[in-house]
């Protein structure tokens, strides 16, 4: 399949068009790989004002009193949303749940280390640290380490 | 659902319990009853009293997610039940201890203690680093997927 990238000047002219002889599973794939991309959410910010953000900025998002925030790079954004919605939607773009009110981007995720209480330390690109479950720690390493697991 | 750890954690502090125990009793044992004859049944002292102090952990359990003070605390009380356990099984015995070599059996037991949780925290650190591994394969896997090869693209 030959494929073109041309560079446009302006954003909002940016398109995706598949040209195809017939809608074949692998375009099924490539049209669902493409539509997830460059996921942007709306939030609401500290001094009240409603703003759009990119999915792959977010380092996690938290559930505190019935309120769901996205920790992105520089902001935290209140975002109208449930915990168990972000961690289906955002599943496929690398989001896995690490405890009972936190749904991490692994890739945003630096380490993981052992804590006092037999559960582990999660250290993320931004120099938080989280708590991950001991029920989600087994799902979590499933995802990363794969195959691998079983060398553990 | 239970995961991997639940299942091996005790296996591991049993067996871990059960050497640590061996040690403790020969050491114990010569500096403080170098005379005393012991039949086969000895054998069994170990792995029974690593079990029941395996056994013991169910205190540390919990279905709720413990803060860091609270497991300290659990531990606490995993550790004095322990401790009542082999005080009480050698009072039942017989065993008749001057307060010196109580002092050093209860001190040996907290050794043994730490011991056991120093071998599960290495053995979460190796997990640990196993895990880290993979996760840098698996970031560099999906960046080198997501990136485009310069070829396709036209200004």
């Amino acid at each position: 399949m030959k494929v073109c990238i041309k560079k446009i000047a302006r954003k909002e002219e940016e398109q995706v068009i598949i040209e195809c002889v017939e809608i074949t599973p692998e375009i099924r794939d490539i049209h669902s790989y493409i539509t997830a991309k460059g996921v942007k959410l709306s939030g609401m910010t500290d001094s009240q004002h409603m703003q759009r953000f990119r999915l792959e900025d977010v380092h996690y998002f938290e559930a505190v009193d019935e309120k769901v925030f996205a920790y992105a790079d520089e902001q935290v954004y209140e975002i109208k949303m449930r915990l168990y919605e972000a961690e289906a939607a955002y599943g496929k773009h690398h989001f896995v749940r690490c405890s009972k009110s936190v749904v991490l981007n692994l890739m945003k995720l630096e380490s993981i280390s052992p804590a006092l209480n037999g559960r582990f330390f999660t250290h993320m690109k931004n120099g938080e640290k989280l708590m991950i479950s001991r029920q989600y720690a087994g799902a979590l390493k499933q995802i990363v380490m794969g195959e691998h697991e079983n060398e553990k | 659902m239970k995961n991997r750890k639940d299942y091996f954690e005790p296996i591991i502090a049993f067996m871990v319990c059960t050497a640590c125990i061996t040690i403790m009793e020969g050491i114990v044992g010569m500096l403080f009853f170098p005379d005393q004859k012991m039949g086969y049944e000895a054998f069994f002292s170990p792995p029974i009293f690593g079990f029941c102090s395996v056994l013991f952990g169910v205190v540390t359990y919990s279905k709720k997610e413990l803060s860091v003070k609270q497991v300290l605390v659990r531990r606490g009380i995993h550790l004095l039940l322990i401790e009542g356990l082999v005080l009480g099984v050698n009072y039942a015995a017989g065993a008749i201890f001057n307060p010196l070599a109580t002092w050093v059996l209860v001190a040996a037991i907290a050794v043994v203690f730490v011991v056991v949780y120093v071998v599960l925290w290495l053995n979460d650190q190796r997990s640990a680093i196993l895990f880290n591994e993979n996760l840098k394969r698996y970031q560099q896997k999906i960046m080198e997927a997501e990136k485009v090869p310069d070829q396709f693209i036209s200004h």
